[in-house]
């Protein structure tokens, strides 16, 4: 007995081996725009703005980084080499750009390694870099994942089944996904809101309603974060000029039990004022541990080296940081200005 | 929602001792099971004397919601169907044609923005005179503002044959590629949108396919629903809104819908939106 207790206090590893094997296995990222704050896998990300404020393009940015080899072909692309998947419940993701910004990004990294090295001489040399930019290109397209969802039932729906998909892949082709991506969160909202005038028989029946889906969402995707660690990033449509400020969210927050009280943080701990109004419901707001707010701004005179590219400001609500980036969007990704 | 009594004919693992389990967790039908934590059923289940009948059960279910959502699309399958199936349909308007990158696209909801009398419903008659040459098109008219003389119109410029009879001929076959609805009211439109769909899914694919829908205008039929307090006019919009991007991707539609004022922001996501008053006026 004696023995069996003392194994208790016997270390398994240093603090400081913890922190060499928890950066090894979930590295920090920083992917710009979002470079200010370190993000890792098991972060919620929340990117709100008001609607053209480039935040798919975020996301778009954020899953070429993501599919991207870090080295191929003794090219270093900088990637991660994992897949990513994009569930897109705005509909309106367009491939044809997702592809060229890929393309590019690919031949930007292969012509500046090569000019470094050596000029590309003969026409077989280019015709083999051509040939490699394509295959690296199909590998990575092979690697992004995409579905769309019409209503909340289909949302449901693929979350509930994409921990089964997932361990097909892993077991089929060895990928694993490293990013989760949802455009845009608050898309069913109103759908929600308005079938909630339903009445269903049965005791102790749930009913249809934005609350309810709401738990239902987080529910699974933290179920899912579990076994699968991922990072998941959402974008978020918000109307800015309304000021709100965040302790209409406690209040609120009182009159619906959240059903697994473990699970739930309070929401008090902020109580900044947000520039714009919260729709979403409090179990979702208390899920998300990184909040961004991004928007198009009128300013061109920092925008000597791309003229007729908006710029756009970031601004980290959670954690609060200082400064606000600026960036814009050209057509090899995301540029940061400031 | 459909009890799932409805299931036991196809899947006979769905009987009563399933469903006097399901009913005894409040889940009555399939949807039900979308919100209910499937871990949780499960964790009881294995409490339950006939827990290896009930675990097959579930996973039955889950393979049903497994139908019920879209499929997952890798980046080559989606490029390759964007390649071979949505391509663009020019509208016959030099400076929209510019504008938006050789025309109108499959598989995406345009809208036309503009105060009244900027044009919009001359854009959606010329844009339809314009694809009618090669495929149907569908036309929404909400305010009786369809004018088959005008299409006649457009095409009498077009078209280049000698002879009136020739001419006449061609008109007649273009214009019976339009077809034509009236609805004044949101209801009646998703009626024709549901038979549309309905038609275009057990399509046979021969002959002259349904490339164009247009809507003209859509913001008739959602003003009137939308009002402050109600949740239902924003619901009712959004439905129409998803459907209509739903028959585009699925059934490589093109759509164009002519919207009066400026869109509701947030809430009419999901298009390309051309804003008419510069371009005609200025």
């Amino acid at each position: 007995m004696g023995s069996h207790a003392k194994s208790w206090l016997l270390e398994h590893e240093t603090a400081r081996e913890m922190l060499e094997r928890v950066q090894a296995e979930r590295p920090f990222l920083l992917l710009p725009p979002l470079h200010r704050v370190p993000i890792r896998v098991g972060n919620v990300v929340e990117l709100a703005g008001p609607s053209s404020s480039s935040k798919t393009h975020i996301l778009i940015q954020a899953a070429i980084t993501c599919i991207l080899p870090k080295q191929w072909n003794g090219v270093s692309y900088g990637g991660l080499g994992h897949s990513a998947m994009f569930i897109d419940l705005d509909c309106r993701f367009d491939i044809s750009r997702f592809s060229e910004l890929l393309n590019h990004r690919i031949m930007e990294a292969g012509s500046s390694s090569k000019v470094g090295c050596h000029k590309m001489e003969s026409e077989a040399q280019f015709a083999r870099m051509e040939h490699y930019n394509e295959e690296l290109f199909a590998l990575c397209m092979k690697r992004f994942l995409y579905t769309r969802c019409y209503d909340s039932s289909e949302f449901l729906a693929t979350l509930k089944t994409l921990h089964y998909r997932l361990q097909k892949e892993r077991q089929a082709h060895g990928l694993n996904v490293h990013l989760l991506l949802i455009d845009s969160i608050g898309a069913f909202h109103w759908l929600d809101r308005g079938s909630s005038s339903f009445s269903l028989e049965g005791d102790n029946r749930k009913s249809w309603h934005l609350q309810n889906v709401s738990e239902a969402v987080v529910q699974e995707i933290r179920r899912l974060l579990l076994v699968h660690p991922m990072l998941v990033m959402a974008t978020k449509a918000v109307a800015l000029g309304n000021k709100y400020s965040t302790n209409e969210l406690t209040r609120s927050y009182g009159k619906w039990p959240a059903a697994d009280n473990q699970y739930s943080r309070n929401v008090t701990s902020t109580d900044q004022k947000l520039p714009y109004r919260e729709y979403m419901p409090a179990v979702w707001q208390s899920f998300v541990t990184h909040r961004i707010l991004v928007r198009d701004t009128d300013d061109d005179s920092v925008n000597d080296e791309h003229p007729n590219n908006s710029v756009f400001l970031l601004e980290w609500l959670m954690p609060p940081v200082n400064s606000l980036d600026k960036f814009t969007v050209t057509n090899t990704g995301v540029f940061i200005l400031s | 929602m459909a009890p799932l009594k409805n299931l036991e004919t196809e899947y006979p693992i769905i009987d009563s001792t399933f469903r006097k389990f399901c009913a005894s967790h409040g889940i009555f039908s399939v949807e039900d099971f979308l919100i209910h934590d499937l871990y949780m059923l499960a964790a009881f289940v294995e409490q339950d004397i006939s827990s290896e009948r009930l675990k097959e059960g579930i996973t039955q279910v889950l393979s049903i919601i497994d139908d019920m959502h879209q499929p997952w699309w890798n980046g080559m399958e989606l490029l390759e169907d964007a390649k071979r199936n949505k391509h663009v349909l020019p509208t016959g308007i030099q400076g929209i044609d510019l504008l938006l990158g050789g025309g109108i696209h499959i598989g995406q909801l345009t809208e036309l923005v503009g105060p009244s009398s900027s044009g919009k419903t001359q854009v959606c008659l010329q844009t339809a005179s314009n694809v009618a040459s090669n495929h149907m098109v569908l036309y929404i008219d909400t305010s009786n503002s369809f004018s088959p003389e005008r299409i006649a119109y457009f095409l009498g410029k077009t078209i280049d044959v000698a002879s009136a009879q020739a001419k006449n001929q061609i008109v007649q076959k273009v214009m019976s590629n339009i077809l034509c609805h009236s609805v004044f009211d949101i209801f009646a439109m998703f009626d024709v949108l549901h038979q549309l769909e309905s038609h275009l899914r057990y399509q046979d694919g021969g002959g002259c396919q349904m490339r164009l829908l247009i809507v003209d205008s859509i913001s008739l039929l959602i003003s009137p629903v939308l009002g402050s307090s109600s949740t239902q006019g924003r619901a009712l919009m959004l439905s129409a809104g998803y459907l209509l991007k739903k028959l585009a991707h699925q059934h490589n539609l093109a759509v164009l819908c002519s919207h009066f004022k400026t869109p509701i922001h947030g809430f009419w996501e999901g298009c390309k939106i051309c804003d008419l008053g510069p371009a005609l006026t200025g």
